[in-house]
């Protein structure tokens, strides 16, 4: 429906939600899910639905942990947060993500 | 790579439906959530439901992908196969119910007899470093067997330096008095370092010591466990307590823990202590065990105690001092080559009925994908690839399999329940029978052989649908090529059970001349009873005199009884040897074999006396002694250079009443009577010279009692005499001779037993096979016959044929079984007694079987063929 804005570019999912976590500690999937859009200030297409099979694959990796609990609006939902695991992942895939940025802003200086 | 995430699919898979709720409840959270702040933005409820749907996106491609995410899907989908096989043959129960059935028989006995070979063959003793212990005696000759004298095993202890532990076993019963009255219990008297050489410690209490050992010593036992918790119900002060064996006090020094030696005949272990006298008796008593030395191998020990015997016959009263000594495994021991061979026909005969089950379920398979013809090409329509289809019916296949392989496995446990007294009777007391992983585990493997065999071409069979022809009507039934490997296949049954059944017929047959076998005696009506004399109550040889002749007297006055004899030995069972009789003037000894007989015994057994005279009542202690020989044994005395031998003195050494002085007595021969069988078929009568027992007494005897008809009503008579003259004797095992006759030849009966049933089973299976072949051809060919009758056939005509085509089947398979009767020839010969493995009777016999299970198997089909009406066929197929 609304093809015009870019997908959120492939992998980088997993980034976000560790990051999203870490920053603002315990969430529920709406709340991770809300906290991507605004940061990337809608500039960035995310179907919310997308984030679960990520978070049950970051779940089975044991980087995050998950529990139900109650929301603000005392709403039984399911709450996220970073294990220590995950802290290490996070670091791991910033550093990766930051060669990447390098090595590609690199390439598309000297290409052009 | 992290294993944490393989795992948490892999258990996701069992957690299905849980993830799945919970997977929803958290949609419906974040659906709820995200309306509550497109409201607060001022959308109404209508518009703010739109709106958090559209940005959640397409829920249920989410759901698919999480579950992609989460789990391992082709699992998932051969679930699903699964379920859907498991319901497809539930619709169809009569078909599951008989392929089931018969996979259950197959796998159940296959399953059943791999225990047994596990436990036999495969599996470790249940001692620490079984392969370390051995046994240990002269063998003079090759095949002879001698047990070991004590001053050889002395000698042996003292010199040998290969073992880490020697002992020595003797074998004994004790009559112990309990408040319930006299039980007798068998046990063994060893050697201090018994338990060393098993490398067995009591479960508690102490080991036996070498101060154990020394004459003068404490008599002190160790229980087995058995015997602990049945006869002292596991009472736990039992180390206070002291046993009164044969009158002797006995202080219960340990228990052993649980184990092999619970599922032996020994249930006490007393030290052996030595006499001066025995300790320079050249009496061949002892079994001896060791355990080696690390690293010490077979050869060096063999080469050490040869050293050792060649030495030992210099200084010590050694008879053979040619032989050699033989150390051997204690495994190789237990499973001799009898018993391994008899465990592997068996086996393969079992294994035969498993292929004989799985050709008929390969069948029976072909035959259903046959009919599902049009099911397949409906499917293939909406298409399924042919892949898929293959999967589908692999897994019904495999359904099927499983189902047969749980009720298989139940089949198994029925059956080891069942034999555990066969078993134990005919296996070594360290086999233990039972679904352990291995066999469980190769009941697994022998179920995946069977989806593969019976499963994998009806698969690729049935899936190869020709669609255009199948969704027409018109199809005449499958190719060509089906019913030529549904034939190959019958024929293959067919000649498998040729195999088993010639086999069958073959062990039946020497199994009939075994019964027939002449053993010299008349054991109708006569009931033999084991009685040991507790040598505190009875010390003395006179004591035992008078006992005798009590009980003769007592039971010659129970009315229904018509002969009384005693023995040491009973008829038909083996007799150990070690005396000899010297002959004046001849340089070697005549080995014989020494049985102490009152003068009842030839008239209780009908041996006739054929020289001389038997023994009577005035063959006394203080009257001349006398003996009475064999015709074998006057053989060996004429070899010996003694010219009619009845009448002459000769010397015969001899033990005296407690068995531990060794004698050497003058004696006459008074006579001699007609050989008795002494052991199994096959072996030579021993020389056996018959001694009064009334001359030379012993505390063990068995009484033999030849009633008038009914053996059965005469023993509480039997028991109710014993009783009277000695209240605390315990009376040993009672049984007819018939009885052990039957236990004398059954080692080459067991296996007919078993190949005979199963021979019976795959006869049937192949006969099932037939019909049903038979059967499909005839409903395929209904048009055919029908225009033929309607051309004038005779309905005899068409029975004819159609008996003809499965007889032509039947003589291919002959062809084929007796090929492979012929490969198998010299497995069989071990286990045929006066039978040829290819005797030409049995053959054509099973043969002949063969041919008329095939007739009946065709004649119904073949008789509803003839019973066609040919318009009605030709109507209803055109």
């Amino acid at each position: 429906m609304s093809a015009i804005k870019a997908e959120i570019p492939y992998g980088t999912l997993d980034l976000l939600i560790l990051k999203t976590l870490k920053t603002m500690g315990k969430l529920h999937g709406y709340a991770v899910a809300r906290r991507i859009e605004q940061v990337s200030g809608d500039s960035f297409q995310l179907s919310q639905g997308s984030i679960y099979p990520a978070l049950i694959r970051l779940q089975q990796e044991g980087w995050i942990t998950a529990e139900w609990g109650t929301s603000e609006t005392s709403r039984k939902v399911k709450f996220y947060s970073l294990t220590r695991a995950g802290r290490k992942q996070l670091s791991v895939e910033v550093a990766n993500w930051e060669k990447t940025i390098a090595f590609m802003a690199r390439f598309l200086e000297e290409s052009t | 790579m992290n294993p944490r995430r393989p795992l948490a699919r892999l258990l996701a898979l069992l957690r299905k439906r849980h993830l799945d709720v919970d997977l929803e409840d958290e949609i419906q959270a974040h659906l709820e959530l995200a309306q509550r702040d497109a409201i607060s933005r001022g959308l109404s409820p209508e518009k703010a439901r739109e709106e958090a749907r559209r940005r959640f996106g397409a829920i249920e491609q989410m759901k698919e992908a999480h579950r992609d995410r989460r789990s391992i899907r082709w699992i998932e989908a051969l679930g699903k196969d699964f379920r859907y096989g498991l319901a497809t043959l539930s619709r169809a129960p009569g078909f599951t119910a008989v392929i089931v059935g018969v996979l259950a028989l197959g796998i159940g006995g296959t399953v059943a007899m791999f225990g047994v070979v596990d436990a036999v063959l495969l599996k470790s003793l249940p001692f620490a470093k079984p392969d370390r212990i051995v046994g240990v005696w002269e063998a003079p000759r090759p095949g002879v067997v001698n047990d070991t004298t004590v001053p050889q095993f002395f000698g042996w202890e003292r010199s040998a330096t290969v073992f880490e532990a020697l002992a020595a076993e003797q074998p004994v019963t004790a009559a112990l008095n309990e408040k319930n009255g006299p039980i007798r219990l068998s046990g063994d008297l060893v050697t201090p370092a018994y338990f060393k050489v098993f490398a067995l410690t009591v479960a508690f209490g102490r080991n036996f010591t070498p101060e154990d050992g020394q004459s003068g010593a404490d008599p002190v036992i160790i229980l087995s466990d058995a015997a602990w918790k049945s006869y002292f119900g596991g009472d736990a002060g039992i180390l206070h307590r002291r046993l009164i064996l044969d009158g002797e006090a006995c202080q219960v020094i340990g228990v052993l823990p649980p184990g092999a030696f619970d599922r032996s005949r020994i249930q006490f272990w007393k030290p052996l202590v030595f006499t001066a006298a025995q300790r320079l008796s050249n009496i061949h008593s002892l079994t001896v065990y060791g355990r080696l030395r690390p690293g010490i191998t077979l050869a060096q020990a063999r080469s050490q105690m040869q050293a050792i015997h060649a030495a030992l016959a210099q200084t010590e009263p050694i008879q053979e001092r040619k032989g050699t000594i033989a150390v051997e495994p204690l495994a190789k021991l237990l499973a001799g080559a009898n018993l391994q061979r008899s465990i592997s026909v068996a086996f393969w005969a079992v294994f035969l009925v498993l292929l004989i089950a799985c050709a008929n379920t390969a069948n029976l398979l072909f035959a259903q994908g046959a009919t599902r013809g049009r099911e397949l090409a409906v499917r293939t329509a909406l298409g399924a690839g042919r892949g898929r289809l293959v999967t589908q019916l692999l897994t019904e296949s495999f359904a099927l399999c499983v189902l047969g392989g749980v009720a298989g496995v139940a089949v198994a446990y029925v059956l080891i329940r069942l034999a555990k007294p066969l078993l134990s009777q005919s296996l070594p007391f360290t086999a233990d029978v039972r679904l352990n992983l291995n066999v469980l585990s190769f009941a697994a493997f022998v179920v995946l052989g069977i989806v593969l065999l019976s499963g994998v071409f009806p698969a690729l069979q049935a899936s190869a649908v020709n669609l255009a022809q199948s969704l027409k009507q018109s199809v005449r039934g499958p190719s060509h090529a089906h019913v030529r490997v549904r034939r190959a296949i019958v024929i293959g049954e067919l000649a498998l059970s040729l195999v088993l059944v010639c086999g069958a017929v073959l062990l039946a047959r020497s199994f009939l001349k075994l019964r027939e076998l002449d053993t010299g005696i008349r054991i109708e009506n006569v009931v033999t009873m084991s009685i040991d004399l507790p040598m505190d109550a009875y010390p003395t040889s006179g004591k035992a005199a008078l006992f005798y002749a009590a009980l003769t007297g007592r039971l010659h006055s129970i009315p229904g009884i018509a002969n009384v004899g005693l023995s040491t030995y009973l008829p038909l069972q083996w007799i150990s040897n070690g005396e000899a009789i010297q002959v004046a003037g001849a340089e070697k000894l005549v080995r014989v074999r020494f049985k102490r007989v009152d003068p009842g015994y030839f008239s209780t057994l009908g041996i006739p006396v054929l020289k001389g005279r038997g023994i009577t009542g005035r063959d006394r202690d203080g009257t001349p002694r006398i003996v009475v020989i064999n015709q074998a044994l006057e053989a060996r005395l004429v070899e010996a250079g003694m010219k009619d031998p009845i009448g002459k003195m000769v010397r015969l050494s001899s033990t005296d009443y407690d068995g531990k002085k060794p004698l050497m007595l003058e004696v006459q021969i008074a006579g001699m009577i007609r050989s008795e069988r002494t052991a199994s078929p096959g072996y030579p009568d021993p020389a056996v010279v018959y001694v009064p027992i009334a001359q030379a007494p012993s505390p063990h005897l068995n009484v033999l009692v030849r009633t008038g008809e009914e053996t059965a009503s005469v023993l509480p008579a039997i028991r109710q005499a014993v009783r009277e003259i000695d209240p605390h004797l315990p009376l040993g095992n009672i049984a007819t001779m018939q009885q052990i006759r039957d236990e004398t030849l059954s080692p080459a009966s067991r296996p007919a037993w078993l190949i005979g049933a199963y021979a019976l089973i795959a006869a049937l299976l192949a006969a099932i096979g037939l019909f049903g072949l038979i059967s499909y051809s005839v409903t395929e060919q209904r048009r055919e016959i029908g225009i033929r009758m309607a051309l004038g056939a005779r309905s005899t005509d068409v029975l004819a044929q159609v008996l003809r085509r499965a007889l032509g089947m039947v003589f291919i398979s002959i062809g084929l079984g007796l090929l492979g009767t012929f490969a198998l020839t010299r497995v069989m010969a071990s286990l045929l007694y006066e039978v040829s493995p290819l005797d030409p009777l049995s053959l054509a016999a099973g043969c002949a079987s063969m041919v008329l299970i095939g007739l009946l198997a065709a004649f119904l089909p073949a008789h509803r063929a003839s019973r066609l009406d040919p318009a009605a066929t030709l109507r209803e197929a055109g």
